[in-house]
């Protein structure tokens, strides 16, 4: 029985692989920018379900079949994935996708991020000391990022470069015909409380400043003295909260109730197999979120 | 920058106010490197101007061009003195930063060759490897007087299988009150593009010992990945996971049993092969030397005089390394987003395994045996991973089967004793709230547990266990559990019952590692 699933097994891995280029996203927003990119010349495949905190991530072994096939990894970087990439990728034994290879690629690699530079000192929380990861927020840095992934998806795949540098532009023309409207729409708005500092990017992006967050500490639930203190020190001003959706409402709820400042519950990342458009729609409604603070 | 428009981006995203960390000392290098580029654009636009002020003088000049060009010349001036202050500002921040006491020369890395810096360019300490340190502290209390540990260890059909001393210290023998567990601290690094390296150390108070020591190679082809040194075995599920990933306090059963408190942890090679299919596979063989003390205990040639019969068999045969063999097989079909599942199968072949039984410990065995081993076991484990926050709602079943076989000759007569004894675990672990799980297991070891020596055939009982365990984890670098176990150990024929509770501290300091599935 061994012999034969042996031999079915060679037999299987023997098959020609498709012509197109085998992408695997970690989240679907890398997944957006790979479509985005590379259109039909590239298969996406998205490893996180886009309704989970990528933080505290299990590597499951469908991942490993995935990275296993892929010529290309597009992951968000900073070590956000650092809890279940590694090892995913240590399983799938694919030299051409580790970090350090032409199939490895970080979006937090190709833009500057914030907060960098950070003490690496777990007593501050969950921190991230390379700066902030969630850039995936903000559409500049997407599109920035997407220019970056077109030269490498040009460098794997030197016939279709002209269509991924197309791709890339086609991004960033869509993203800059939004940013003003964007900017217009957010024009004034008094400021945001956060549940985790996933939405400093398309904040700094808008100009809008961030009061404080509804976590401590990142990575550590809201507690009721926190929260008291929160309150206590925006009561009588103005401003918005927004949360995700695998983030618990109880704290944003209440501070919702006792700053009387609208509240949004929004998905981090846009649904699996998202479009541009859909990515920029799903920003629409973050700005929106922020704008509602006013 | 292709396109005025793409550098009008790369400037403001250089401009984006970056918010400065508490206690953060001297300049980032990323944030210079970003002023030193929006700089050197601003020089180009000013070269720009100037060849285009060079290229109007040459023309002959009249009194209102010659306005325009005093106009141009004085907004040039303007640029080239805010180029300036901008350098001698960078100038500034490359210098402000002395080393302190606790980032002294060389340990400080600096990525930018700045003009007027007066440090050399160094990656300092940034080659080192991956550190994590994990201690662990438990508070046991049992019914027993502290005896749990060495109750287990003589489970019928199990004991007494120790071929040299000094190897006692499993995981289960535990003192009544506090106890300093083994303290892991492991090393991890790429060695080059070749090797990953990982060294795992278990420090206890009595000494050190070498848990994990390996090489894995990263380049090789076709799914293909070779480890080497100590290593713990990938045969099974739970054999692979070092103490701080198990989901209870202590081993379980069926591996404490068959296999030791450690599990398969050899010396030797392992290749594994993942091949491209639409579902997960992973196929494995080893290559091991052959010291587990309960499938590949070895003593050596040494003579037993004065045991049984004269004339037969007394001296225990040679046999050098690798005696040991394994194979393994897990399965993996893709369950999507929420689902996962994996079912392995385990072979182990020990080419010798001997047995020395000094019951009295007066230095003189009863019983020496010599002779092979061979194991097989299933494994299935399923996680379901649940939208909620912080691990609420999440599920892990799993579940293992070991059966062992012992084929010995018994030394000192013709006699050939075979031993047949199985062993297996069933635990789910769920998790209640946020950060907080509740876990339940069930273990026996001898379901089957029958000797057969010289054509009679002997049986013994099964010993079975049931544990509960509540754990907490504050964030996933810490780690408090509550667990009560309820064992029923055939001693001897009799039914020994005990209860323990153990209080678990468990913290993880460095830079900690992703695990596998």
């Amino acid at each position: 029985m061994k012999k034969t699933l042996l031999a079915s097994a060679l037999l299987l891995s023997a098959l020609p692989s498709a012509a197109a280029l085998q992408v695997v996203a970690s989240t679907s927003s890398m997944g957006v920018l790979a479509t985005a990119v590379g259109g039909d010349a590239v298969k996406v495949t998205v490893l996180a379900p886009p309704d989970r905190d990528v933080h505290v991530l299990q590597a499951r072994p469908s991942m490993m079949v995935a990275l296993r096939r892929a010529d290309l990894l597009v992951a968000v970087g900073a070590e956000l994935e650092i809890g279940w990439l590694p090892a995913a990728l240590k399983g799938a034994g694919n030299a051409k996708i580790l970090p350090g290879a032409p199939g490895y690629f970080e979006a937090a690699a190709q833009v500057p991020l914030l907060e960098s530079g950070q003490a690496a000192d777990r007593s501050q929380g969950d921190v991230h000391p390379m700066g902030n990861p969630h850039l995936y927020l903000d559409p500049v840095r997407m599109a920035k990022v997407a220019e970056a992934l077109a030269e490498r998806l040009a460098s794997l795949d030197a016939p279709n470069a002209a269509r991924y540098r197309a791709g890339a532009a086609a991004f960033r023309a869509a993203v800059e015909a939004r940013v003003p409207a964007w900017k217009a729409r957010a024009a004034g708005a008094k400021g945001l409380l956060l549940f985790h500092k996933d939405v400093n990017y398309l904040a700094a992006l808008l100009g809008v400043p961030i009061l404080g967050y509804v976590e401590p500490l990142p990575g550590i639930p809201p507690t009721a003295s926190h929260l008291r203190e929160l309150t206590g020190r925006f009561r009588g001003q103005k401003g918005a909260i927004l949360f995700t959706d695998f983030q618990p409402g109880q704290g944003p709820e209440f501070l919702s109730r006792n700053l009387g400042w609208p509240k949004a519950r929004l998905p981090l990342e846009p649904p699996v197999g998202a479009s541009t458009e859909a990515y920029l729609a799903h920003i629409d409604r973050w700005v929106d979120g922020v704008a509602s603070g006013k | 920058m292709k396109t005025p428009l793409a550098g009008a981006i790369a400037i403001a995203l250089a401009l984006v106010p970056s918010i400065p960390a508490a206690g953060q000392a001297g300049p980032d290098p990323r944030a210079l490197e970003e002023k030193v580029r929006a700089l050197e654009a601003r020089q180009a636009e000013s070269e720009k101007a100037l060849e285009k002020l060079k290229a109007a003088l040459a023309a002959p000049p009249s009194a209102a061009s010659a306005e325009e060009l005093k106009r141009r010349l004085e907004a040039l001036e303007e640029e080239q003195a805010a180029t300036r202050a901008g350098l001698a500002e960078l100038r500034a921040a490359s210098s402000q930063k002395a080393p302190g006491p606790v980032e002294p020369t060389g340990l400080v890395p600096k990525s930018l060759p700045l003009f007027g810096s007066s440090g050399p360019v160094s990656s300092g300490t940034s080659f080192n490897p991956s550190i994590t340190v994990i201690p662990d502290v438990v508070w046991s209390r049992d019914d027993v007087k502290g005896e749990a540990g060495e109750i287990l260890e003589e489970a019928d059909g199990f004991h007494g299988a120790h071929a040299e001393e000094g190897h006692d210290h499993g995981h289960g023998g535990l003192s009544q009150g506090f106890n300093l567990r083994e303290t892991e601290i492991a090393f991890s690094a790429s060695v080059d593009a070749y090797f990953d390296v990982q060294a795992l150390f278990a420090v206890s108070e009595e000494g050190i010992e070498a848990e994990e020591v390996f090489f894995q190679t990263r380049r090789l082809p076709w799914g293909l990945q070779l480890k080497g040194g100590k290593l713990l075995s990938g045969i099974g599920y739970a054999n692979a996971h070092h103490p701080h990933q198990w989901d209870f306090a202590d081993q379980n059963l069926a591996y404490e049993l068959l296999l030791g408190g450690h599990g398969l942890n050899e010396k030797g090679l392992q290749l594994t092969w993942v091949p491209k299919l639409p579902f997960y596979l992973k196929v494995g063989a080893e290559l091991l030397q052959g010291e587990n003390e309960k499938l590949a205990s070895y003593v050596g040639p040494e003579e037993f005089p004065g045991l049984g019969e004269e004339g037969a068999p007394r001296v225990l045969s040679e046999k050098g390394g690798p005696r040991l063999f394994t194979g393994f097989v897990k399965v993996g079909p893709d369950l999507g987003y929420s689902n996962a599942l994996q079912v392995g199968f385990s072979l182990v072949s020990s080419r010798r395994h001997q047995e020395v039984h000094d019951e009295d410990a007066d230095g003189v065995p009863e019983e020496v045996l010599d002779g092979t081993a061979t194991l097989w076991g299933v494994d299935a484990v399923y996680k379901y991973d649940s939208p909620r926050t912080g691990g609420a709602g999440d599920l892990v079943l799993q579940a293992e089967y070991l059966a062992r076989k012992r084929n010995l000759d018994v030394l000192g007569t013709v006699d050939t004793a075979v031993f047949r004894q199985d062993g297996a675990y069933f635990q789910a672990v769920y998790g209640l709230l946020p950060r907080l799980q509740l876990g339940a297991r069930w273990d026996v070891g001898g379901l089957t547990n029958e000797r057969v020596r010289g054509g009679t055939k002997g049986a013994y009982d099964s010993s079975s266990r049931f544990t509960a365990a509540l754990t907490f984890n504050p964030t996933e670098f810490s780690r408090i559990r509550a667990q009560y176990e309820s064992a029923s150990i055939r001693v001897d024929g009799e039914k020994e019952t005990w209860g323990r509770f153990l209080l678990q501290l468990q913290l993880s300091l460095g830079a900690h590692g992703a695990h596998a599935f």
